[in-house]
C-alpha cells in the first residue's frame, strides 16, 4: 500500500523518532492550544480505511488553507478501524467531551442522542448534489445527524483472466448466471467465489451481506410496524442463495472475519468473484501486494428474482452534543465535501466520492474505472437496515445465517430462528 | 539388559526434545520467516521460499507506517518500566509484611489483594474511564500505568510473599538480636539477598504490562499508543499485509524474548519458589 | 511497624480499585444503557441475574467456557508436567531448552493470536501446507470454519501459550525434591515408574493443585485470542463467558447486563482463589 519513496520514508522515519522524543515531555506540553485558534478534534479511521485530509494523504494545501481562513486548528485521533466502536462506546458513556467530529460506520442510530442534528443546516447546493438514498443510514427518528463521505456500495468484483479461461466473456447478470459461472470457474485449485462470513455483526458482517441478496429477492428486513418481515419466501430464497455458492465458495470464508481476508484471496488471483467495497479496485492493482493487476472488473451485482440490489458502506461523518463550535465543525464537514477536496479524494486515495458531480468527473472516472459501476448500483435498491441495535440483530441473524452456510441448519429454519430472535429484540425497542 | 533400556531411553529424550524444541519454536520460526517475505511470496502456495522473495521492506513498512510502531515502542517501554518499578518497590515490603511480620487477618487481606487482580478488565474500564477523563488522564502514560499497576502490584505481592517465607530465619533472628527495626533488617539483610525474586517478579511484571491490550485500547488514543495496539493496527478493516503484521509481531516480541535469554535462570527460580512456597 | 510496610501498597489498590469495582457491582444491578444521551443507570435489582438463567446465548457461551477451560487445564497441566519432567532430566540441562520453553509465553496476546490466524489460514497457512506435505491430509483444511473445530483450534493455541509456566512451576517443584529419595528408592530395587509414582507425584501434589487452579483462573480470562482469531464465530461457536461480557458491554452497549455477565467471571475466580489462598495456608505468618 505504502509505496512512498525512499526519501519520504526517511523523513517519515524521523518524524516518528521526534514523536517519540516528544511524547517522553507530558502530553499537556506537547499539546499547546493557542489563545486565538478554535480547536477542533477529529475522531478518524486510520489510513488506508477512510481519513480526511491531513490525516490521509491529500488536498493537505487546501487543508492548511482553510485551518488558517477559519482560524482552526484540528487535530486528529486516528486508530484501526476494528478499535474504533469501541474507543467511541466507552467515550460516549464516559458523558465527557472527547471530540467534536466523529467518523461513524452504520453506528448513527446507536448513538444519535450524542450527535447534534446538522445536515438539516448544510446548504442546499450541497445536499442537492448528495444521492438521497445516502441519508437512509445517518437518520434515525427523522433526524439526520451525519452525512456520508464516500460512495461505499457492494457491487460485484470479477478476475477477468479466471472467467475467460471458464469460457465466460461477460461478468453474470443473474443468480443462475452467478451459480453457474461460480461453478464453472472452481477448478484448478482455484474457487468460484470468496466472502467473509466469520463475523456475523455489524456492516461487512454475514447479516449484512445476506441482506443484500433479501433485497434482491425482493424481500425487507423489517415491516412498516419495525417488526421482522424477513421471514418469507424472499428470506429464505435469499439465504438458500448463499448456501448455493458454498460448493463454488473457497472453504475458508466461513472462517475469514475481516474483508480484508477475503479480500487478500481475490487478490492473490485464488478466486474468480466476490462482492466488495470500491475500495478493493486499488488494493488490486497494486501490484506491491496484489497478482490481479489489469486483471480486475466490476459489475452490478447480479439480479435476483426483484433485480440488483446492495448494502451501503456507510462512512460519515457526525458531530458530537458536547462539541463547544458546532457550527466551526459543521465547516470542517462541508470542507471534507467540497468538491476539490472530493476529487483528491478519489484519486489520491482511491475512496470514491459522494458527490454526484464529482462521481461524474471525467478525471475521477478516469482514475477509477469502476465508479461508473458503484453510480450505476446506486440507481438499485440499497438498505443496511440500520436500527439502534444493529449490532444485536446482526449478531443474532448472522449466527442463524452462519449455522445454514455451515450445514448445521436449513435455510428454512435458520430464517425462522432468526425472526425470533430478532422480534424479541426489537420488542425491547419499545 | 540394562544398557540397551538405557540407549532405548537416550533415544526416546533426544526424540521427545527434538519434539519439545519444534513445538516451542516452531510458531516463532514461522514468525520471523514470515516478517521477511514478500506478501506476494506468502500468498504462493506452498510459500515461495526462493531468495529472490526475501525483503527487508516490510520492516521498513511497519515503522513508516502510519500506526507509528516507533513511538508506540518508547511508549510500551516507558509504560512497562515504571509499573515495573513502581510494582516492585510498593509491592517488595507489603510482600515481607504479609510473609513475616504480624499482621491481622494477613488470610484476608492476601485474599483481597488476588482477588483485586481477578475483576474483569471489560467492568472496571468504564468507570476506570470516566475517572481518568475527569482527571484529564485519558491517553497518557500515567493512566496506563496507574492501570496496569492495579493488576500487576497483586501478583508482584503474591510471587514475593511465596519468596520471603522461604528465606531461612536465621538471618532475620540474628540482625533484630542486634538492635535492628524490621524495616533495617528488611532493606540491609532482606533485599539483598532477595535479588534473584525480585528479578523475576519485575519480569513479571514488565511481560504483563508490555503485552497488556484490552485497557490499552480502551484509555489510549494516539499519543500513548501502546505496541500491542501497533500490532492489531496493522490488520485494517480493508486490506491484511502478512508479512507486515508479522514484522510488527516480531518486532514487539524481541526485547521480552532478549529479557527471557539474560535471565532465563533467574526466572526459573525467583518466579516458581515464589508461587510455590506457602 | 508492619502497617507501614502494607499501607502503601494497599492505599494504592484501594485508590485505583474501589471505585471502579464498587461501581461495576453497582452497574450490574442496573438497566444501564447509552439510549438517553447519556449513560442512563435506572436500577432493576437483581433482573440482569435473573435473566441470565434463562438466556440461550449465555447457556451456550457458560458450556463453550466449561469445555474449554475443562480442557484446557488437563492438557495444560499434562503437557506441563511432562515437559518438566524432560527439561529435569540430565540430559536436557542446556539452559538453551529453558529458553525455548519461555518463548510462548513471553510472546504478547496479541501477536500471537496474529500469528495463528497466519498459521491456520486456509489458503495459505503454514499448517496446511506442512501437513499436506507429510501426507496427514489431502485437502486444505479450514482449521477456523466449524464451529467446534473452532473451538478445539483456539484451545490448542490458548494450551501452547499456557503450558511453559505451568512447566516452570512444576520444573522448579521438581527440583526441590531432595535426590537422596531417589538414590533410596534405586538401593530398594524401585523401576523408574514405580520412583515417579511413589516419590515424584506425591511431592508434585501442592504444585499440581496450585496449577490447576491457576490455570482455571485463566483460562476464564481468555480474549484477546477469540477477539482476533475468530470474532466468536462461526455461528458462536467460539464464545465464551469473557467474549459474552465484552459482546454485549462494548457492541450492544448494554452495560449493565454485560457488567453482571462479567462479574459470573469473577465469582468463579474469585471461590478459586479462595481455594488456592487455602492451598497455601498462609494463616499465621512464620517466623518473627
Amino acid at each position: 500500500m505504502n509505496r512512498l519513496p525512499f526519501i519520504d520514508r526517511r523523513s517519515l522515519i524521523k518524524t516518528a523518532a521526534s514523536g517519540a522524543a516528544a511524547a517522553l515531555v507530558l502530553p499537556s506540553l506537547s499539546r499547546p492550544s493557542w489563545a486565538d485558534e478554535t480547536a477542533l478534534s477529529v475522531f478518524s479511521p486510520l489510513p488506508p480505511d477512510p481519513a480526511p485530509p491531513g490525516a490521509a494523504k491529500f488536498s493537505e494545501e487546501a487543508f492548511a488553507a482553510w485551518q488558517k481562513a477559519n482560524s482552526a486548528k484540528v487535530t486528529y485521533d486516528m486508530v484501526a478501524w476494528p478499535q474504533l466502536h469501541d474507543k467511541m462506546a466507552t467515550a460516549f458513556a464516559s458523558g465527557e467531551h472527547v471530540w467534536d467530529v466523529v467518523y461513524m460506520s452504520g453506528w448513527v442510530p446507536e448513538l444519535a442522542k450524542f450527535l447534534v442534528p446538522f445536515a438539516k443546516n448544510l446548504p442546499k447546493e450541497l445536499i442537492d448534489d448528495l444521492p438521497k438514498s445516502s441519508f437512509s443510514t445517518v437518520t434515525w427518528d427523522g433526524q439526520s445527524s451525519g452525512v456520508v463521505f464516500t460512495l461505499s456500495l457492494l457491487t460485484l468484483f470479477y478476475n477477468t483472466e479466471l472467467l475467460q479461461k471458464a469460457g465466460f466473456t461477460a461478468p453474470p447478470k443473474t443468480w443462475d448466471e452467478l451459480k453457474n459461472v461460480a461453478k464453472e470457474c472452481t477448478r484448478d485449485g482455484n474457487y468460484g467465489w470468496v466472502l467473509n462470513y466469520g463475523d456475523p455483526a455489524g456492516i461487512g458482517g454475514t447479516a449484512s451481506y445476506w441482506m443484500c441478496f433479501l433485497q434482491q429477492a425482493g424481500g425487507k428486513l423489517y415491516n412498516e410496524d419495525g417488526s421482522p418481515a424477513f421471514n418469507s419466501d424472499a428470506g429464505i430464497l435469499a439465504l438458500q442463495m448463499m448456501m448455493d455458492l458454498m460448493p463454488y465458495s473457497d472453504p475458508g470464508s466461513i472462517s475469514y472475519v475481516g474483508i480484508n481476508d477475503a479480500t487478500n484471496v481475490m487478490t492473490a488471483g485464488k478466486a474468480a468473484m466476490m462482492m466488495n467495497w470500491p475500495f478493493m479496485w486499488k488494493s488490486a492493482n497494486d501490484p506491491a501486494s496484489s497478482k490481479i493487476v489489469g486483471k480486475l472488473a466490476g459489475a452490478l451485482l447480479p439480479a435476483g428474482p426483484a433485480g440488483s440490489a446492495s448494502i451501503d458502506g456507510t462512512d460519515a461523518w457526525t458531530i458530537t452534543k458536547t462539541s463547544k463550535n458546532p457550527e466551526l465543525a459543521t465547516k470542517l464537514i462541508e470542507f471534507y465535501l467540497d468538491k476539490d477536496v472530493q476529487k483528491r479524494q478519489a484519486i489520491d486515495t482511491g475512496w470514491l466520492p459522494i458527490r454526484l458531480s464529482v462521481l461524474s468527473d471525467p478525471d475521477v472516472q478516469k482514475a477509477l474505472p469502476n465508479a461508473a459501476v458503484v453510480l450505476e448500483q446506486a440507481n438499485h435498491p440499497y438498505d443496511s437496515y440500520v436500527t439502534p441495535d444493529y449490532n444485536e440483530v446482526t449478531v443474532a441473524l448472522g449466527t442463524e445465517i452462519n449455522k445454514a452456510l455451515a450445514g448445521k441448519s436449513s435455510a428454512k429454519d435458520a430464517i425462522a430462528e432468526a425472526a425470533n430472535l430478532v422480534a424479541a429484540i426489537v420488542k425491547k425497542r419499545g | 539388559m540394562a544398557a540397551r533400556q538405557s540407549i532405548l531411553g537416550r533415544a526416546g529424550i533426544v526424540l521427545a526434545l527434538v519434539v519439545f524444541v519444534f513445538a516451542a519454536t516452531g510458531p516463532i520460526v514461522w514468525l520471523l520467516l514470515s516478517s521477511v517475505l514478500q506478501q506476494q511470496a506468502l500468498t504462493s502456495i506452498p510459500p515461495d521460499l526462493s531468495p529472490s522473495s526475501f525483503t527487508l521492506a516490510n520492516y521498513l513498512e511497519v515503522f513508516s507506517s502510519a500506526a507509528q510502531l516507533g513511538r508506540a515502542i518508547i511508549n510500551s517501554l516507558i509504560v512497562a518500566t515504571f509499573t515495573t518499578a513502581l510494582a516492585i518497590i510498593l509491592g517488595a515490603p507489603a510482600a515481607y509484611a504479609l510473609a513475616r511480620l504480624e499482621i491481622k487477618h494477613a488470610g484476608t487481606i492476601l485474599l483481597m489483594v488476588l482477588a483485586a487482580q481477578m475483576f474483569p478488565a471489560i467492568v472496571i474500564a468504564i468507570p476506570l474511564f470516566i475517572t481518568a477523563s475527569k482527571l484529564g488522564l485519558i491517553d497518557t502514560k500515567l493512566l496506563l500505568i496507574l492501570v496496569y499497576l492495579s493488576f500487576n502490584l497483586p501478583i508482584v505481592i503474591w510471587v514475593l510473599r511465596g519468596f520471603f517465607m522461604g528465606l531461612p530465619l536465621g538471618l532475620e533472628r540474628a540482625a533484630r538480636v542486634d538492635g535492628a527495626s524490621p524495616l533495617q533488617t528488611f532493606l540491609r539483610i532482606v533485599l539483598p539477598i532477595s535479588l534473584p525474586s525480585l528479578f523475576a517478579a519485575a519480569i513479571f511484571a514488565f511481560i504483563e504490562a508490555w503485552n497488556e491490550f484490552f485497557f490499552a485500547l480502551i484509555m489510549t488514543r494516539q499519543t500513548a499508543q501502546t505496541v500491542p495496539l501497533a500490532i492489531s493496527a496493522f490488520a485494517g478493516q480493508y486490506q491484511t499485509m502478512f508479512g507486515q503484521m508479522m514484522a510488527a509481531a516480531a518486532i514487539s516480541v524481541a526485547p521480552i524474548i532478549l529479557l527471557t535469554i539474560l535471565l532465563r535462570n533467574t526466572i526459573l527460580r525467583g518466579f516458581a519458589d515464589g508461587m510455590l512456597k506457602g | 511497624m508492619a502497617p507501614l510496610f502494607l499501607a502503601p501498597a494497599l492505599i494504592v489498590l484501594a485508590l485505583l480499585l474501589a471505585y471502579p469495582v464498587l461501581y461495576s457491582i453497582w452497574l450490574s444491578l442496573t438497566d444501564a444503557s447509552l439510549s438517553a444521551g447519556q449513560l442512563d443507570t435506572p436500577f432493576s435489582g437483581l433482573d440482569n441475574y435473573r435473566r441470565l438463567i434463562g438466556d440461550k446465548s449465555v447457556l451456550a457461551a457458560l458450556l463453550n467456557t466449561l469445555y474449554f477451560t475443562v480442557v484446557e487445564v488437563i492438557g495444560v497441566v499434562v503437557l506441563g508436567l511432562l515437559t518438566a519432567l524432560l527439561l529435569n532430566h540430565p540430559m536436557a540441562r542446556w539452559s538453551g531448552f529453558r529458553v525455548f520453553l519461555l518463548l510462548p509465553w513471553a510472546i504478547a496476546p496479541v501477536a500471537n493470536a496474529v500469528l495463528w490466524k497466519w498459521i491456520y489460514h486456509s489458503n495459505y497457512g503454514i499448517l496446511n501446507s506442512l501437513l499436506l506435505q507429510l501426507g496427514l491430509i489431502d485437502h486444505n483444511v479450514t482449521w477456523l470454519g466449524d464451529p467446534f473445530r473452532a473451538l478445539n483450534m483456539v484451545l490448542l493455541v490458548d494450551i501452547w501459550k499456557s503450558t511453559p509456566f505451568i512447566a516452570i512451576l512444576f520444573l522448579a517443584a521438581l527440583q526441590n525434591i531432595p535426590k537422596t529419595l531417589y538414590r533410596a528408592a534405586r538401593v530398594d530395587g524401585a523401576s523408574t515408574f514405580e520412583a515417579f509414582r511413589f516419590i515424584t507425584l506425591p511431592s508434585l501434589n501442592t504444585a499440581i493443585a496450585i496449577a490447576v487452579i491457576l490455570q482455571t483462573i485463566w483460562s476464564l480470562r481468555v480474549f484477546d485470542l477469540i477477539f482476533v482469531l475468530t470474532k466468536g464465530g462461526p455461528a458462536d461457536g467460539t464464545v465464551v463467558m469473557n467474549f459474552l461480557a465484552y459482546r454485549v458491554t462494548f457492541n450492544f452497549l448494554k452495560f449493565g447486563y454485560g457488567a453482571a455477565l462479567a462479574n459470573i467471571i469473577f465469582l468463579a475466580s474469585l471461590l478459586l482463589s479462595i481455594i488456592y489462598v487455602r492451598l497455601m495456608n498462609p494463616g499465621a505468618p512464620r517466623g518473627r
